[in-house]
């Protein structure tokens, strides 16, 4: 596996967790929660493909979409989390701890070993 | 900024390029909302970006960070038509999700052609089922000289005299039923399995 395919599949992976920690705060629209990404990571690489992930969610139960009139010259789409989605955010953000935790004590051993 | 006649334009092209897409593998209130999102997406970075020194660099910048419309259609179906076809195990939801992949990456290419060849074996069996009643002599095992030779249906019927007589008919609808089960379960493994290797 080439470093960009390990890369692409690290950034996959993490993109529902950080999709669901920046609607955790309080509903957002869809390009309030690309620009909140893009602020804080490199996930985002095209902005048009976290809209099917977005829907993808909603259909899961885990966010809920409501549009939202005259707020803007245009309507706005506003994602917040469910209850489904709250929880399962608590359960991720567990696990991602956890994932990080190992591979921190793993690459630490690995460096006094060397 | 504000979009001339000519950014409207080219907006209304991005979109129209996104719907056409979109409604190759999508239902039209999918498509509807869909084209309805990504043009408040644009009309939301159009209206905070600056058209100085040109509107035309600056718009072409905007539609090149939401990607062509294309890849942004397929990311859509990608993740609408394979969540349906596991979750719900439609033949029609699974037909669609393996289109898809067959028309989008080469690996589902192949899968598709194998997995069309098993649902076809199926559906033959079962027309074989239908037709023996109606061609009694012209359906089942074929032989030349005495051996085996085809197992199916000849128009017109062959000098020899088909055997295995009726009994053919519970047998090819078993046989039918077999791989149409078979065929669709490995269809919903493999769907299942490209879905977790592309979020893994």
């Amino acid at each position: 596996m080439s470093h960009e395919t390990w890369q692409e599949q690290l950034r996959r992976g993490t993109l529902d967790l950080a999709i669901l920690l920046t609607v955790s705060a309080g509903p957002r629209y869809g390009l309030a929660i690309i620009q909140h990404l893009e602020e804080f990571t490199d996930l985002v690489v095209t902005e048009g493909t976290i809209y099917p992930i977005l829907g993808r969610l909603t259909r899961e139960g885990l966010l809920e979409a409501k549009w939202v009139e005259g707020e803007a010259p245009h309507p706005r789409k506003y994602y917040k989390l469910t209850r489904a989605g709250a929880k399962r955010l608590a359960d991720m953000k567990a696990e991602w701890r956890s994932f990080v935790a190992k591979i921190e004590r793993l690459t630490d051993a690995a460096e006094q070993e060397s | 900024m504000i979009l001339t006649d000519t950014g409207e334009s080219r907006v209304n092209g991005y979109l129209f390029v996104l719907e056409r897409s979109l409604k190759t593998f999508l239902p039209p209130d999918v498509v509807r909302h869909a084209v309805r999102e990504i043009d408040s997406h644009l009309r939301e970075r159009i209206a905070s970006a600056d058209a100085s020194p040109d509107e035309r660099a600056a718009l072409e910048k905007i539609l090149a960070e939401l990607g062509p419309p294309l890849r942004v259609a397929q990311a859509y179906s990608a993740e609408r038509t394979i969540d349906e076809a596991i979750a719900t195990g439609r033949f029609v939801a699974i037909a669609r999700a393996l289109f898809h992949l067959a028309v989008s990456t080469v690996s589902g290419f192949f899968v598709g052609l194998g997995l069309l060849t098993g649902y076809m074996i199926g559906v033959a069996f079962l027309i074989l089922a239908v037709l023996k009643p109606i061609f009694p002599a012209n359906v089942g095992l074929h032989t030349v000289a005495g051996w085996p030779v085809s197992f199916g249906a000849t128009f017109p019927a062959p000098a020899e005299p088909v055997r295995g007589g009726y009994s053919i008919i519970p047998l090819c609808i078993t046989l039918g039923l077999v791989a149409l089960v078979v065929t669709h379960r490995c269809a919903r493994k493999f769907l299942a399995w490209w879905r977790l290797r592309r979020l893994s």
